[in-house]
This record gives C-alpha cells, structure tokens and sequence, in this order.
C-alpha cells in the first residue's frame, strides 16, 4: 500500500495542504515544531483512526477553526482506497472510506496497512502493561481487520461493567453483571487467544530479529501474565481461556463491588518480554531495550508484509534517539515499500529519498533524490 | 451567531441526531427563503406527529390509535414475539416479510454507561403478556452491539424459567451496527435461521 495523495484542512498549523508524496522514499526536513510530526500523525491517523502521539482528537483542530479534516488516498496496484476524516470541535467524527460511510469503526483500523516508529517507542518496553497490550492488539487488528469487532467489544463490556459498579457499587443488580460476565468472558477469550496466536508469531521473529538489530545472538521470548489464573509461556497447550476468565470473574465479584471497578480480564494482563530469560523491563541495558524495542516495530511490518501487503512505513524523528550502529542496521533492513521520515538535521537521515522542506504551515518538495 | 430566531431554530436542528452546525444552518437558511407555506407545513407535521401519535398499549410501537395495526391484524401468529430495542427496528424486520408474528419495543438496552438498566425497559410489560396471549417463543432481535447482546442475555435468562423457547437472530448481522445496517436479505436468513439460546 502507498499514499499518493494527502490534504488537510485545519490540522494543527495547517490550514491548507496538499501534498503527492514519492511511492518511495520521502524525508521531511524542518525545525522542531515546524509541524513535520503533524503531517506523519495526520498519515497515521488515516490508517488506525487514532493519532499516533495518542493526541486527543479536538488537539488535532487548528486554533479558531471548527473542523479538522485529512483526506487521503492510498493505492495497491489497481486497487485505490480513499479515507476521509473530519474531526470537529464538538460532536461526533465523520468517518468515509470510498465515499461510503463505514458500518463500524472496527472496519476502518486495519483496512490500511501502516508501522510507525516513534523516539518514545522505548515507553513499549519500560512503561506499563497497558503499553505492550496496545501494541499487541494493535497489530491483531492491522492483521486481521475483522476481529477488530471482539477486541472493541471486550471494552466496551468492560466500561459498562465498570459504569454499573461505579454507580451502584454494592447494590448493582445481580442478574446484569452475571449477563455482562458471560459476555465479557466470552469476548475475553477471544481476546486472549488472539493475543497468544499473535505471541507465538512473534517469538522467533523478535529472536531473529534481534540477533540483526541488537548485539547478539541472543533469545526474545514471553512469558504472558494473566491477571487471573497462572502465566501462560510459549506454545504449551493452553488452558480453557473462557472458563478461566469467567471462574476468576465470579471469584472477584464481591472485591470487584467493593472497589466499583473490574479487577480481572485481558484489560489487567502483563506480557513480559526477556531476552536470555531476563526480564527486559527490568534486566537489560538501555542499549538491549532500544533494540527490542525496534524488532517489535520491525516485526509488526514483517508480519503486515507476509501477509501480503507492503505496509507505509513512517519513522518520526527517530535517528537522534539511535546510535550510529543501530541507525545503520535499521535503515539496512529498510524495505522497499513507501516510507516516511521525518528529521530536524538533515544531516541525520542516513536515507537517500525525495526531500520536502517543512516550514511553519507548509512543505515544499526540495527537488528530486539528494 | 446569528439573528436570534435564526440561531435558536440552529440549536433546536443541530439537537437532532445525524445533524451537525453547518447542516444546521444549512436547513436554517434554505427554510428562510422557502416559500411561507413550505416552512408551515413542516412544523405542522412536527406537531400533528406529536398530537396524533402515542404509542401501542399492547407492543409500544408507533400508532395513532389504542393498539397499532400489527397487534389489531387477526392473522398474525399471537404465539411468537419479536423483541426489538426501538420502535423503527419494527419497520426494518417487518420488510423481510419473514416474521409473522407480533412485536415488543423495548425501548432501548441495557448499558449502564447511558444509565439504562433493566429496570428503564419494557420488561415487566412484556413478562405481562406472555400468559395472557399465550406466547410459546420470545424472538430476540436487539441490535447486534454488546448492549444488544447484554439484553438478550438478559431476557433469556428471565424469560426461559417461563418455560418459553427464546431464539437469537442467527449471526451474519454487521456486527457493532445497528439493526438497520443489515439489509434485507441478510436479515431475513438471520430471522429465519434463529438460534434458540
Ligand atoms: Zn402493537
């Protein structure tokens, strides 16, 4: 998939703008707060229908303006898919993929297939869980649009678990969380097993990998913490997901009144990433997590790829956050697909590529390869 | 912000669903420079609709009398109900002419986030009539979302100790839309190829 073709209207310093990117590569140059990010988040927005600095939507709208918009098209071969986004100061986002107006949100993420690497991308190995579950799930729906549906709706049974104990605590009806249980065990599985399959296509892929990107041979591997029931390793057979889930759901049920929140379910799991059987987290240099941290990008775009799509690739300013080493077995492995990247010194990009010089509020093609 | 009357018949618009300020104002100004009596004549349909219609005392679908026409048609088998979330879901099953029976709106689902619990539906009302009219099947047709299924649930598991067999639509819906995102075909063969829960 490639972008041919992108406008805003009212995005951040962007009053107007229209760009036809190279299919290939393309490197924008500008001054930090030029508005460079602005215009790779706006790309990523088409694609996972969320901003990749997890930026609320209405930050999105330009000062004094009521509606953000960012159309796009994007192309494979013959086939073109045309997303249109408006992002207004108040009400609801309007969504158009093709002209048409899309059943679900869930059939939107996914449709095109995008990676985005960011200079926080350290925060997937040394922040939370909720971190490493983002990106877990994100790649499920990149590679299986359809299954978007269960891990919106494993949410949303959630948050209406949640409202009714945040509103009647102790005195919540019976009968209502025994039905949103069942629901949220069985949505929960799901979830889950979606996780785990994922899991074990990654393993080997990060090990491999790694002995690339890092500085060694050696082992990524993941132990997956269930916040009810054991931890879940590798490809052992695993256990009755949906029974567990509902087991521990009953288990928590007067705790769960008590603190007017639900305390178990995929929505509290940890996966712990090691290398050599250390926990990266909280055993590896900061040079061993930087490199885990770049196979989990790298793999995402290897499995979108196998799959048989080439996915856009957009790199945020990520050269000043690698050493010298690392930039180069990077952009090594870059793949042929279009990509993105943004920089303040030009200097730093170690890539040959179309170059736009962005300005406060505009860019401008700088001619052809440098 | 415009001349007062302009803007206040602004905010009314851009309160109702699917409507947007800038298709407000759109409406706003093209009903300003229609013709009096086109202007007129929709606000008196606005509030004869209001007048006239209330709700079926039977089923709570839309009617302009004491009970709507599907509950007053002889021929409609009394022994199956089909349970839906709003009264224009009514409309969209009853176009696949595969449902013969009657109807029970609602009147929403369950989601605690929006403060609706099952206490806010129709429920009691529908529990109601299952003797009287000597219903033997309760047909859940919610809408295929996690409040849609939160309240099938729910009405399975208040309504099987009756001793009635409830069904759910067979899946093939769009998942997460709504009822009315599923054409007529699909919900026909969801209908009819119901799943007794
Ligand atoms: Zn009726």
């Amino acid at each position: 998939m490639r972008l041919d073709w992108l406008q805003l209207t009212d995005v951040r310093a962007y009053q107007s703008l229209e760009v036809r990117p190279d299919p290939e590569v393309n490197v924008l140059v500008g001054d930090n707060g030029a508005g460079k990010t602005t215009v790779l988040e706006a790309i990523g927005y088409l694609a996972s229908m969320k901003s990749f600095r997890r930026a609320p939507d209405a930050s999105l709208i330009r000062d004094g303006a009521e509606t953000a918009v960012i159309r796009g098209e994007f192309s494979k071969g013959e086939i073109r898919v045309r997303v249109e986004v408006e992002i207004p100061r108040t009400g609801r986002r309007r969504v158009l993929v093709n002209g048409k107006r899309p059943s679900t949100m869930a059939s939107v993420a996914g449709e095109i297939p995008l990676v985005t690497f960011l200079p926080d991308d350290l925060d997937l190995i040394k922040r939370g869980p909720a971190y490493r579950r983002e990106y877990l799930d994100d790649l499920v729906v990149s590679l299986r649009p359809a299954v978007a549906v269960d891990l919106q709706g494993y949410e949303r049974a959630v948050r209406q678990r949640n409202a009714l104990l945040r509103r009647d605590g102790r005195y919540a009806d019976t009968m209502t969380l025994d039905v949103l249980d069942q629901r949220i065990a069985e949505l929960g599985a799901i979830v889950l097993g979606l996780r785990l399959d994922l899991l074990e296509r990654l393993g080997p892929v990060l090990s491999g990998l790694y002995a690339v990107l890092g500085d060694g041979p050696e082992q990524v591997a993941w132990i997956y913490e269930r916040s009810h029931g054991g931890p879940i390793v590798g490809v052992s057979p695993r256990p009755d997901l949906g029974a567990d889930l509902a087991a521990a759901l009953a288990a928590a049920r007067q705790t769960d009144l008590d603190r007017r929140t639900t305390t178990v379910g995929p929505h509290r799991d940890e996966i712990v990433l090691t290398l050599a059987n250390r926990d990266v987290r909280t055993r590896a240099s900061q040079g061993e997590q930087r490199s885990v941290a770049l196979g989990l990008r790298v793999a995402a775009y290897d499995l979108l790829r196998e799959r048989g799509d080439v996915p856009v690739l957009v790199l945020d300013d990520v050269f000043s956050e690698l050493d010298e080493g690392r930039s180069r077995r990077l952009v090594d492995r870059l793949p042929e697909g279009q990509v993105f990247v943004s920089s303040a010194r030009e200097d730093e990009v170690p890539v040959r590529g179309r170059r736009w010089q962005v300005t406060a509020g505009s860019i401008t093609g700088v001619g052809e390869e440098s | 912000m415009f001349e007062a009357p302009v803007q206040k018949l602004i905010d009314e618009l851009a309160r109702l669903p699917g409507i947007g300020q800038k298709s407000a104002q759109r409406i706003a100004f093209h009903l300003l420079h229609v013709e009096e009596t086109d202007a007129r004549r929709l606000a008196e349909a606005v509030v004869e609709m209001r007048e006239r219609v209330r709700l079926c005392a039977r089923c709570f679908n839309v009617t302009d009398s004491e009970e709507c026409s599907i509950c007053r048609d002889l021929r409609r088998d009394p022994s199956a109900i089909c349970v839906v979330e709003r009264a224009q879901d009514v409309v969209v099953v009853e176009r696949t002419h595969e449902f013969r029976g009657r109807y029970h709106v609602l009147g929403g689902a369950i989601s605690p986030i929006e403060g609706v619990g099952p206490e806010q539906l129709r429920l009691r009302e529908l529990i109601a009539r299952i003797e009287p009219e000597g219903v033997t099947e309760v047909i859940v047709a919610t809408n295929p979302t996690v409040e849609g299924d939160t309240t099938a649930l729910y009405l399975a598991r208040s309504l099987k100790p009756l001793g009635l067999t409830v069904t759910r639509l067979a899946s093939g819906l769009p998942v997460g839309g709504d009822l009315d995102y599923a054409d007529e075909l699909t919900l026909g063969r969801a209908l009819s190829g119901r799943r007794e829960m």
